[in-house]
């Protein structure tokens, strides 16, 4: 299946995808229309160290915040993946033991409404919008084993160029 | 293989459906003594304020058990259980077998014994009913007295403030949501709530239930109340008590099943008779922060033992792990708070590190012992909690200067390796 | 806050206790400051950074990524960085011509009487007079005022007209350096009005012509903003004197009625100096319940008033702080009045003062304040406007609250250091001390100068390779920011020759001087621009062959990157941190750290690591002594 992979040094800060997760979640469908509805993002960069931490939910296999919701509102799609408290018959009540729950802190409460907000990959696209809108290509998605199996072919590369 | 599960909320039902995801062709039979869907009782506050109706607390879609091929047997009480025989016997005479068994029972509301507790007037918050019940009584009703302090207390209090009711709330201890919030916390979020008009009581319990029959006979007027340790009366038409709740092991008695204040099991979820598993309110688990055996009667808690001990019951020996008893997530005005761990450390081994600010209702303790993070409160920003909670689980000695971990902005950030 | 990587809990925001006592006082009061603010702008955009974000069109802002190689209009990385460069550059020049301008105006209004001011340094006056072809046995006022004009001519003249302040001041070394690469500049403004040219979208995009417009702009920003300004200044209000004052905190008095000068310009904190004594304003002073009138200083107008605060700014009680620190002397709450001018003053200072009875005033007619009264310096109104400002401040003073917390911390400085007074301190002249330097009693002179950081520090990094320095026996000469921050932490004072290695600190101990020479304000860095002049003259040598470095740690402004640049024209090893926003282009990086050593003798280091960076100076150093052969 296939996961928003984060290359942390690729990352340089610059905030575009939190624009592009507003957007994507807006009425407007557009960065400045996102910015006057105050559309919240959901992924968050996370400042470390003068160094820039994408992060947004990994979308758990087993996902600590499905325990802990207590409404039933927060599910994993079995077809899709996707982890989310959106779209479900049951509703969100904002009572923030999906928060306590995450071991990533990536569930934040709504600024405004008084719901758990988090990443849903983007379930109406066929791309998430923050992995397309990343300039340096620090997101991928991507099939995990995918990511790995470069990463591993990487790392074996440059071992030899140090030979 | 067929599979019998006693209880039909946050365990049964996360147990049930993972039964079922695990192993298609199992019977998978629920039996609950309340007629009902399973539904969230800590929605049940949301009832009481008129913020949601009965059909909004369902935590699963109508057709859950139908689609997960779950047979219910809903209005049935569960009388006794015989292990050698692997039967469940029920009201009414008839029994079902098992292959394997999980006891998800729950908890009962704890009425403690005292003058005049018999009273019509009094209730308690554990199931639908009582919550019907409650919204029967104050249709009539101005005043009331909640008589407890914790999470259950104040909820109800909340919602029945927003109802347009005078509330008073009645704790022993000198301060409010005692088991998992120190003083500093509580402070900030009983101010919060007061400046709504909600009065508290504290540092006194109650002794007496004033019967209608007294007051009239005194007063000429029909009136409850409550008489508090030191004397003091206080009116009230509707008394709620929620001073805490006892596991409901009604079910399993005469089995033989070691029984402490719950049911105790192992890694596994398995109590000390073959075949039966105990998970939720009902059963006892090792914290992972003190390491001791006991109750841990919340939500998550519960449903993550629902799942795990529906692998072990499907034969995938599954153990669990990360387990806090202490823990709450709360909000009732503007205020969130979240509660981990050990959060009122007694002893000189453990190290409190504060910040605490209540003019901007913000606090944040963390208390390490041997530099392991054991406990953390926080309250007004809570979106650390689970990163605090993972490392409270990993038990891991921190590499981190404890500048870096109380800083507002503390993230996953900081624990990845850069 | 920084970007430090040390994991130690030991870490304190500032180098200063003064400092980490008030931002705890301000927390616990509400009021956020710079240092939680920089906390909410993290993380910062990384193109920024690298100084590839080009905003100048509106099919902007590009930024040069992985999958964009160019802008829009076909712009690369070494042409937006390099463009930017020039004009943080342009920036600087324009400040500083700001403040040459207000210098010359007012000693032309002085010599013809009509300002509070007296001519400080006759002497001088006919020296510049008689350099620059003025007949300088004429009346000093005459001489004055024909200085005052040839100054104001020199600024606008074209840029094809050489300047002449460069021409008479630049060692002849240097000038054969700079008109090999066609970069002589002409007027200050002209030079200013060409590189804003030049920078407009899609007119120069050669990234090399543009870095030389740079460093042109640089020279004619050093002999005219820097040179130009610390001589007029001299001359009126008089050239430094070795004086004793304090710095900190700790300095701010209770009982009187208390008011700051923070900028860059110290004619109207001097005029007030002048007018604490009137009988009428201290009358009124003393009815309102004060003991006196107190004017301390912040950041560079400080500096200025410290360094000549035993003549025309006599009454001078200290300097408070440094760039970083300014809302933090506010946020005492013993504050009545502060006034400012040019640049510097941060628009949170506004938060701060709000919340107490503490006003802002600015005092220059291009400082602008959302909220705050101006009341512009003029010459000729300069003597009441004094007046006002006191009276101002006294009836602020009836007004101060009781939430006021001081840290008690203060120390010693000594200030007023510049090629006269160290000549006169030696007896006449610098031999004592250029024999000292070919002796190896002092290995070499470092000029750790410029602003404060929070990115990189407040003062940790430029505190660390000040000490550095004087532990391997280099002399460091200090302006602006960092100048501050040696005297909070006490090292001008001679009780810092402890610090010294063993030569320098017998060197110090016998004149009885600090290790750290204040040489006073950003404009001083002109100062310190004069003494490496006359050191390369007296030894024969052009400055790119003196064992002598520049190091700006924590630079922020840009005026700091006009500096940068001068210095690195100037043929010296220049250290420069944080980052300056250049890495985007590795073109510009590799010309400004590497190849411009070749064309100008000078070029940039950037190492993060005070000891590290303070290593590689010294290195340096000891590679030119050799090459001397002392």
């Amino acid at each position: 299946m296939k996961q928003i992979m984060i290359d942390v040094n690729l990352c340089n800060g610059c905030l575009t995808c939190t624009l592009a997760c507003s957007a994507a979640h807006s009425l407007s469908q557009e960065i400045v229309g996102a910015m006057s509805e105050k559309t919240p993002t959901r992924i968050k960069i996370l400042p470390v160290k003068g160094r820039a931490v994408p992060l947004m939910c990994r979308h758990c296999e087993q996902p600590a915040c499905v325990d802990a919701c207590m409404t039933g509102a927060m599910q994993k799609d079995p077809c899709t993946g996707i982890v989310s408290n959106e779209g479900n018959d049951q509703t969100c009540v904002g009572c923030w033991m999906c928060i306590m729950a995450c071991p990533y802190g990536a569930i934040n409460q709504h600024p405004t409404e008084k719901v758990a907000l988090k990443c849903d990959r983007c379930k109406d696209r066929e791309i998430p919008s923050c992995v397309e809108s990343c300039p340096n290509k620090a997101l991928r998605f991507t099939e995990v084993n995918a990511f790995a199996d470069e990463r591993a072919i990487n790392v074996a590369a440059a071992l030899i160029a140090a030979d | 293989m067929q599979h019998v599960i006693i209880g039909n909320s946050a365990a049964g039902v996360r147990a049930a459906e993972t039964l079922r995801a695990l192993d298609p062709e199992a019977k998978i039979i629920i039996i609950a003594e309340e007629n009902h869907p399973a539904y969230s009782r800590c929605l049940l506050p949301d009832l009481l304020a008129g913020s949601r109706d009965e059909l909004s607390l369902q935590i699963r879609s109508d057709d859950f058990y139908v689609k997960n091929n779950i047979q219910t047997l809903l209005g049935k009480k569960a009388n006794s259980v015989d292990p050698v025989a692997h039967k469940v016997n029920l009201e009414g005479g008839s029994s079902v077998s098992y292959d394997k068994l999980l006891i998800a029972t729950g908890a009962i509301s704890f009425i403690p014994p005292m003058p005049g507790i018999n009273n019509p007037n009094v209730f308690a918050l554990r199931d639908l009913r009582d919550a019907k019940n409650i919204l029967q009584a104050i249709e009539k009703a101005r005043r009331i007295v909640i008589v407890g302090g914790g999470f259950v207390g104040l909820e109800a209090a909340y919602a029945l403030y927003h109802r347009g009711l005078e509330v008073t709330i009645v704790e022993k201890m000198p301060h409010i949501l005692p088991q998992q919030f120190d003083a500093q916390a509580a402070e900030i979020l009983k101010r919060d709530m007061q400046a709504e008009g909600i009065r508290f009581i504290l540092g006194r319990g109650i002794k007496e239930i004033a019967a209608p029959r007294l007051w009239g006979r005194l007063f000429g007027r029909p009136e409850t109340g409550v008489i508090l340790e030191d004397g003091e009366r206080l009116k009230a038409d509707v008394i709620l008590i929620s001073i805490g709740t006892r596991a409901n092991i009604e079910v399993i008695k005469h089995t033989g099943i070691l029984v402490n204040q719950g049911i105790p099991v192992n890694d596994f979820m398995e109590t000390n008779l073959p075949d039966i598993y105990a998970a939720g309110d009902v059963a006892e688990t090792k914290d992972a922060v003190t390491g001791k055996i006991g109750l841990t009667p919340i939500w998550p808690n519960a449903s993550t033992q629902g799942r795990i001990a529906a692998y072990n019951m499907a034969g995938i020996k599954k153990a669990y792990t990360g387990l806090i008893g202490m823990q709450n997530a709360v909000e009732f005005r503007e205020v969130p708070a979240i509660a981990l761990g050990i959060t009122q450390p007694v002893g000189d081994e453990y190290e409190i590190l504060q910040d605490y600010r209540p003019d901007r209702n913000l606090y944040k303790k963390l208390v390490l012992r041997n530099n392991i993070l054991v406990g953390m409160i926080l309250v007004g920003r809570i979106e650390q909690a689970g990163i605090y909670g993972a490392l409270i689980k990993k038990k891991q000695e921190l590499k981190l200067s404890h500048q870096v971990l109380m800083r507002d902005d503390f993230s996953y950030g900081h624990l990845y390796p850069l | 806050m920084s970007n430090c990587d040390n994991n130690c809990g030991d870490c304190n925001l500032s180098a200063h206790k003064s400092t980490n006592e008030m931002y705890a006082r301000t927390t616990k009061m509400g009021i956020p400051t710079i240092f939680d603010r920089w906390e909410d702008q993290q993380p910062q955009c990384g193109f920024g950074m690298q100084g590839v974000c080009c905003q100048l069109c509106s099919h902007g802002p590009c930024r040069i990524t992985q999958k964009a190689e160019r802008a829009i209009c076909g712009a690369t990385a070494d042409t937006i960085v390099a463009r930017n460069l020039v004009r943080l550059a342009s920036h600087g020049a324009a400040a500083y011509s700001h403040h040459l301008e207000e210098i010359a105006k007012t000693l032309k209004a002085t010599a013809q009487g009509k300002t509070p001011y007296k001519i400080g340094d006759v002497a001088k006056l006919r020296t510049i007079a008689g350099v620059v072809g003025l007949d300088n046995t004429k009346s000093a006022e005459e001489l004055a005022i024909a200085l005052a004009d040839i100054i104001l001519a020199e600024m606008r003249k074209g840029s094809d007209e050489p300047l002449a302040l460069l021409n008479l001041f630049a060692p002849e070394t240097r000038k054969q350096a700079w008109r090999k690469l066609g970069i002589i500049p002409g007027g200050l403004l002209s030079e200013i009005r060409d590189a804003m040219t030049k920078t407009m979208s899609n007119i120069d995009t050669d990234p090399v012509d543009l870095l030389l417009t740079a460093v042109r702009l640089s020279l004619a920003t050093g002999y005219m903003g820097l040179v130009g300004t610390i001589t007029l200044q001299d001359i009126l209000l008089g050239t430094p004197e070795l004086v004793k004052s304090q710095a900190d905190l700790g300095i701010i008095d209770l009982e009187t009625v208390n008011i700051v000068a923070h900028g860059h310009v110290p004619l109207v904190a001097t005029a007030v100096l002048q007018a604490i004594n009137d009988p009428e304003i201290q009358k009124l002073a003393k009815a309102a319940g004060a003991k006196g009138i107190k004017v301390y200083g912040s950041m560079c107008t400080g500096q200025e008033l410290m360094q000549r605060s035993a003549t025309s700014s006599q009454g001078f009680s200290g300097q408070l702080s440094n760039w970083l620190s300014q809302e933090y002397y506010v946020a005492t709450g013993a504050v009545e009045l502060v006034m400012m001018d040019m640049n510097c003053s941060i628009p949170g200072l506004k938060t701060v003062a709000d919340q107490f009875h503490t006003k802002l005033i600015s005092v220059d007619k291009v400082l602008r304040m959302e909220g705050v009264d101006h009341l512009d310096y003029e010459p000729e109104k300069v003597a009441d406007q004094a007046k006002q400002l006191i009276k101002m401040a006294i009836e602020l003073y009836k007004k101060r609250g009781t939430n006021i917390h001081i840290p008690p911390y203060k120390a010693d400085v000594v200030a007023g250091f510049g090629v006269e007074t160290i000549a006169n301190a030696l007896g006449g002249s610098l031999e004592p001390l250029l024999d000292a330097v070919k002796s190896g009693a002092i290995k070499g002179i470092a000029a750790v100068v410029g602003c404060t950081n929070n990115r990189n520090g407040h003062d940790h990094k430029a505190l660390t390779i000040m000490r550095e320095f004087i532990k391997n026996n280099v002399l460091v000469i200090s302006a602006g920011c960092t100048s501050s921050a040696a005297q909070i932490e006490g090292l001008m004072d001679p009780t810092a020759a402890q610090l010294c290695g063993e030569s320098l600190k017998a060197v110090c101990q016998s004149l009885g001087i600090p290790p750290i020479l204040n040489f006073g304000s950003c404009v001083d860095i002109g100062r310190i621009g004069v003494a490496v002049t006359t050191i390369a003259g007296a030894l024969g040598v052009d400055p790119s062959q003196l064992p002598v470095v520049a190091s700006a740690p924590e630079y922020l402004e840009q005026k700091a990157i006009a500096d940068g640049i001068f210095a690195v024209a100037f043929g010296l090893l220049t250290h420069i941190g944080p980052v300056p926003p250049v890495t985007g282009s590795a073109m510009v990086t590799k010309i400004l750290t590497q190849d411009i050593e070749q064309l100008l003798g000078g070029r940039v280091l950037v190492e993060e690591d005070p000891v590290k960076a303070t290593a590689i100076m010294v290195t340096h150093i000891d590679a030119k002594r050799k090459a001397l052969g002392i």
